[in-house]
């Protein structure tokens, strides 16, 4: 099942970049450090970001200002493993939007994503 | 592909996410239009959920203010405030925001917010070092100094003492620090005895306010108090520097009362509450005596402001806050902590005197009506108290929850009445 509250952090891993790009809902993967490593195309063009320069930059510093907080950042630093969706409200295109967000998180796994569903 | 538009509307808009400082735009009622993350990182601590869509909504426990600096504010274009502060919070980790609004139209605005709490601590310590060169390095016709024993009690006067006071030496000697001191509701002064312990633990204490004066009347001055010869650890006595501080004029007074009063109300702003609580509640701790809040919320208020209109409402919050400051004790700080909620500090009060005094302002709410652009509003308001005595080891944030829950049971109840708290349940 590849829906926004069905899909597993192992899928994730294994889709292929045009398969995330597909999906309806956007895709944020970080690195330990918090590092962008996957930015689908959904949550590109629903933020108004080009893919190329959100990649490789810290999400929570240079994008997400907005999460970072003890709701979102210090829960995926936080928490050894969480798979939990909450309601929130995001500044897509400097409007305030709400969406859904779903964290994920698990211990064996290094990359962590946040999906994004409006 | 994406053609030369979109790449510079998305380097714009990335530029705009990573702005350091919080960007609003907002419609003259409040309505947020657009937000970078930065303000809504902001934002959202203060409205305690994600859901942040009317800027004045979110203010309002904070900066009540604002809606009238905007409502006021004639001119059909320029700045509204600059750099004007709001401590968010109740008493514990306050944060400060430093708010600047423009207006552009009658309906548009834009903000731009910014976390000044470091800033303003350091401001704070600045101050007081600026405060201290400056009464060295000035004339020394307008500093007085005298000696005062281990107790704080004044035991030699130099003559530029009793010149700038008017008092005799023999008038002056044995008198203890705080028999000079002259307050009003807006200058918090020291405790007594808070000048002596403050100077005892760090060598020095500087502090601003009003001091007597032999003919009646009050100057205002810069007093340092400085440990004089330290012998074995203990302090045998103290230096009092009385510094007059000539621009005592409008300016002053001004700057004094927008820096600790309500913009609307006249009541004591937020900052001077908590900072004049805090010091209270140490003080009462120190010498086991006690210190009570008395936290009021206005009924049905949004009713009077829906029905009525927002200038009936602000005219009915100014003679809530006339009439509570009319029944209140000049020591007693009556304060607005945001929309149509006050708090009474009410010092070396017991819990059950602190029902009493409740008891006073509701009954000279309710009694008679308030009257504006010619309608009768029948007002009341429901409280909650909590006190010291029955829970001495309550912090101040502590304190205002166990007297918020007892306002809670007041509203549920029924309102317009007084609950107090219990001490099992203000740990909650």
């Amino acid at each position: 099942m590849l829906t926004f509250e069905a899909i597993s952090l192992d899928m994730l891993l294994t889709l292929e970049a045009d398969q995330l790009d597909a999906l309806p809902f956007g895709v944020v993967g970080l690195s330990l450090a918090g590092i962008v490593e996957i930015y689908n195309a959904t949550e590109a063009q629903l933020a108004g970001l080009q893919r190329e320069t959100v990649l490789g930059t810290h999400y929570f510093s240079v994008t997400a200002q907005c999460m970072n907080n003890f709701m979102v950042a210090q829960r995926l630093e936080d928490e050894a493993e969480i798979d939990e969706i909450i309601d929130y409200v995001l500044t897509l295109r400097m409007r305030p939007t709400p969406v859904r967000l779903r964290l994920l998180k698990a211990p064996q796994t290094d990359r962590r994503y946040i999906l994004i569903q409006r | 592909m994406t053609t030369d538009l979109e790449a510079e509307n998305a380097a714009l808009l990335q530029f705009l996410y990573a702005c350091p400082a919080g960007l609003v735009e907002f419609s003259a009622a409040g309505a947020i239009g657009m937000v970078n993350p930065a303000a809504m990182g902001l934002l959202m601590p203060i409205a305690g959920r994600p859901f942040v869509i009317n800027l004045f909504d979110v203010m309002d426990g904070c900066a009540p203010e604002l809606r009238n600096m905007i409502h006021n504010f004639a001119p059909p274009q320029g700045t509204v405030c600059d750099g004007h502060r709001i401590v968010t919070g109740r008493g514990e980790r306050s944060t400060i925001l430093a708010c600047t609004i423009v207006k552009l139209t009658e309906d548009r605005y834009v903000a731009t917010l910014s976390d000044v709490t470091e800033q303003v601590a350091r401001e704070r310590r600045l101050k007081q070092a600026e405060t201290w060169f400056a009464s060295l390095l000035d004339g020394v016709d307008d500093v007085a100094v005298l000696s005062l024993d281990a107790n704080g009690c004044v035991d030699a006067a130099t003559p530029s003492a009793t010149r700038q006071t008017g008092f005799t030496e023999a008038e002056l000697l044995g008198r203890p620090l705080e028999w000079f001191d002259r307050p009003d509701r807006a200058t918090a002064m020291p405790l007594p005895g808070e000048a002596i312990a403050v100077a005892r633990r760090d060598g020095w204490y500087l502090h601003e306010g009003w001091h007597a004066l032999a003919d009646g009347g009050r100057y205002w001055c810069q007093r340092l108090v400085a440990v004089r010869n330290e012998a074995a650890g203990a302090a045998a006595g103290y230096t009092l520097v009385i510094r007059a501080v000539t621009r005592q004029g409008r300016d002053t007074a001004d700057l004094r009362r927008m820096l600790t009063r309500d913009h609307l109300t006249g009541a004591s702003n937020r900052a001077h509450f908590f900072e004049t609580a805090e010091r209270q509640r140490v003080r009462a701790l120190r010498d086991a005596g006690s210190l009570a809040l008395v936290v009021l919320d206005v009924d049905h208020f949004k009713r009077v402001n829906d029905e009525h209109g927002h200038a009936a409402g602000d005219a009915v919050l100014r003679e809530v806050a006339r009439r509570c400051e009319a029944e209140l004790r000049p020591e007693d700080i009556f304060a607005r902590l945001g929309g149509e909620e006050f708090v009474v500090l009410l010092p070396e009060t017991s819990l059950m005197k602190a029902s009493a005094v409740a008891e006073r302002l509701r009954t000279s709410l309710a009694r008679e009506p308030i009257v504006t652009g010619g309608i009768e509003l029948r007002i009341t308001a429901s409280f909650g108290c909590s006190a010291l005595d029955t829970d001495p080891a309550a912090s101040l944030a502590g304190l205002l929850a166990a007297a918020d829950n007892a306002l809670y049971k007041a509203k549920r109840s029924g309102r317009d009445r007084v609950e107090l708290s219990h001490p099992n349940q203000a740990a909650a």
